[in-house]
């Protein structure tokens, strides 16, 4: 309701820079001057000032990566409950789940990663997006927040469903070791580690279609931007994000200041990152429906489910949710009903912090005598 | 009696005159809907929860809007009322067709009340027609939702199950940890939306599964059961298989729980894209079991849906 009330609240005209201009100047003298002045309308930097990531989540860290000069920064939200590990979409930043982490960390906890050339992060080659390195980037850090003894983890990813899938398989390898382990320790409680998955508004099918527009989709973005102020604003004017909350606080850390031409660009260059695309969406649909865990999919329109996906979904293999009112970016645009998706998720699904709570009974506890 | 028999010898001629309109793919206007609907109400109105039917019957499985299949699977399973009709839901949603579908099965359900059953299945619902299609069809072919408005409200008055000569239990999705026996069903009160847990919902979300007990559907709502459940479940009703629908199966039918549970999916190249077959199933009146299998019907050109040039996703 917050969303729809700020949406409500944007202006209906757009004001350019020149129009703005014009109104600040004081009235002279001209056939017009009896034209009452129009109230003056709130302050543009007042309304699109950046927030700070703190009054979302709890803590920001930076993860070293052993034996490498790779540091991924983390935001963190939550005490309790299984970790929800949040992977952004291209040139997207962690903080674009800073809004519903500060709702779901009230029942599970919150890890959001800038993956590597995005946000804070900084690694030996921030352009090298390709799948294995992102995968190994992300199973790095799960490693050194939690070494060998990992909590139940709900794999949320934007977009990246190729690479929420390896991962998510790589973890349940590592859980399969672990149980195995865990066979010699009797008292010993299992490992868990993969214990969903959320996906968040990409298919296959639709996806590799679109490729090729893709290139052309970013350069007709705007470019550079005066002020942080500015980005924001386009970011919202221009249709991307449509709730302005979440544009204060995630659009900052996308972009980075150029000295040099003194404005904001963008921190990730995606168009030099083409050659990965590709493998980010190849294939995914089929290791989505192969991970055998819990599944939801979060679409932004019902028109995107590619051949293996309309049949899984109508096999009943995983849930899939369509979120009406939203654009791409379903956890910015509406974060209170993504956060609730979310935590219902794991709590139809019965995830604990260790994992599935009552592994051995399959019949409800709530089912009539 | 010559005098009585005329008002209801108009109204059949109304109405053989419409389902030829619709055998033709051409919607009826909302007036006519109207009063097609208020009819069909008074005569499901009537039907019970666990509604029982006569061999020989031809069980269909989901259609989802795919008139010209639908039109296959008459041609192949024959006319109604020559041939006597079970479908276990999902009319609507998916296929561009779901408005002249409905329209169709409803019209042929007042025309022919005790030769065809027409079940709920979980698209029956306003909240899910809102969302994949049915809704947006309807403000499309008729400028506004009333059309959609009448046919929800309408819905909520189908029979959930059938029992086809006391032995095979049909509906939609399958069974409920809240329901041992068909009393259970009898007895609660169908007239609602869908709702998102529970008993009604479980007969319309549920789905066999390999693994024995009860399992917590991937769907998100329903549940998965197990053969021992099912098994349960028929000895207890004395029952000798359960058909349902609701799971796309790619040779449009399958048997599951050692030919105790089978699944029957009628849309063939579901979504227009998935490449599956459909099947209906036949049981004679020696209680003889046939499936028919078919292909999609010849397609004569999609509406122009208008696909929008792709947003960024990355």
């Amino acid at each position: 309701m917050d969303s729809s009330s700020h949406m409500a609240s944007l202006p209906e005209d757009i004001i350019t820079d020149e129009h703005l201009q014009q109104q600040t100047q004081p009235a002279s003298a001209s056939a017009f001057a009896s034209v009452p002045q129009r109230p003056p309308t709130k302050s543009s930097s007042e309304k699109y000032a950046p927030l700070d990531w703190s009054v979302y989540f709890d803590k920001e860290d930076d993860v070293a990566i052993p034996e490498s000069n790779d540091v991924f920064h983390v935001y963190t939200a939550g005490t309790e409950g299984p970790v929800v590990f949040c992977l952004h979409g291209g040139g997207y930043s962690g903080l674009s789940f800073a809004v519903s982490a500060s709702k779901i960390k009230e029942k599970a906890r919150v890890v959001a990663m800038d993956l590597r050339g995005h946000g804070k992060s900084l690694t030996e080659d921030d352009l090298d997006l390709s799948v294995e390195t992102m995968c190994n980037d992300v199973l790095a850090v799960i490693k050194e927040l939690y070494s060998d003894s990992p909590p139940a983890i709900i794999l949320v990813g934007h977009s990246c469903i190729i690479l929420l899938t390896i991962i998510g398989k790589k973890l349940l390898h590592h859980q399969s070791m672990g149980g195995s382990i865990a066979v010699h320790v009797a008292a010993r409680r299992s490992l868990s580690a993969l214990a969903g998955l959320v996906v968040v508004d990409v298919v296959e099918g639709t996806a590799m279609a679109s490729l090729i527009h893709m290139q052309k989709i970013l350069s007709s973005r705007m470019q550079h931007f005066s002020s942080i102020e500015k980005a924001i604003e386009w970011s919202v004017r221009g249709g991307s994000l449509r709730n302005i909350d979440s544009a204060r606080v995630s659009i900052p850390a996308t972009l980075k200041y150029d000295h040099s031409k003194k404005c904001y660009l963008y921190r990730t260059e995606l168009e030099k990152t083409e050659q990965y695309w590709k493998g980010w969406y190849e294939g995914l649909s089929d290791k989505f429906l192969s991970c055998p865990v819990p599944k939801l999919l979060l679409l932004a329109g019902t028109d995107r489910l590619d051949r293996s996906l309309t049949i899984g979904q109508m096999q009943g293999k995983f849930q899939m949710v369509v979120v009406r009112h939203t654009g791409h970016a379903i956890q910015e645009d509406v974060p209170d009903e993504f956060a609730t998706l979310i935590v219902n998720f794991i709590s139809r699904n019965r995830i604990g912090p260790h994992g599935i709570e009552i592994p051995g009974l399959r019949k409800p506890a709530f089912s009539k005598p | 009696m010559g005098a009585n028999s005329l008002p209801s010898a108009e109204s059949n001629f109304d109405l053989d005159e419409q389902i030829s309109q619709l055998m033709q793919c051409k919607p009826l206007s909302e007036h006519q809907v109207r009063v097609l609907c208020e009819k069909a109400k008074e005569i499901l109105m009537e039907e019970s929860n666990v509604q029982p039917v006569k061999s020989p019957v031809t069980i269909c499985g989901d259609i989802h809007g795919q008139f010209h299949d639908l039109a296959e699977l008459f041609r192949i399973g024959g006319k109604c009322p020559d041939t006597n009709y079970l479908f276990m839901g999902d009319y609507v949603d998916r296929g561009y067709y779901s408005v002249e579908t409905v329209t169709l099965l409803v019209s042929l359900k007042v025309r022919y009340p005790q030769r065809i059953t027409i079940l709920r299945g979980n698209h029956e619902s306003r909240q899910i027609t809102q969302v994949y299609g049915f809704y947006d069809e309807c403000l499309r072919k008729y400028g506004n939702a009333s059309v959609w408005k009448i046919f929800t409200d309408l819905f909520d008055f189908f029979p959930l199950t059938a029992l086809v000569e006391s032995e095979i239990f049909c509906l939609h999705g399958g069974l409920s940890p809240s329901i041992e026996t068909l009393d259970n069903i009898r007895n609660f009160d169908r007239v609602q939306e869908v709702p998102h847990e529970g008993p009604m919902c479980d007969l319309l979300w549920s789905d066999p599964d390999d693994r024995c007990g009860w399992g917590i559907s991937p769907r998100g709502a329903g549940y998965t059961f197990g053969q021992d459940i099912s098994e349960q479940f028929n000895h207890s009703n004395k029952l000798k298989l359960i058909a349902r629908a609701h799971q796309l199966v790619m040779d449009g039918f399958n048997w599951a729980h050692e030919q105790k549970v089978v699944t029957i999916f009628s849309a063939p190249n579901y979504c227009y894209r998935c490449g599956n077959m459909a099947s209906i199933l036949e049981v004679d009146d020696s209680k003889g079991h046939t499936f028919i299998q078919f292909d999609p019907a010849p397609r004569r050109g999609e509406p122009d849906v208008t696909r929008r040039t792709p947003d960024y996703f990355l």
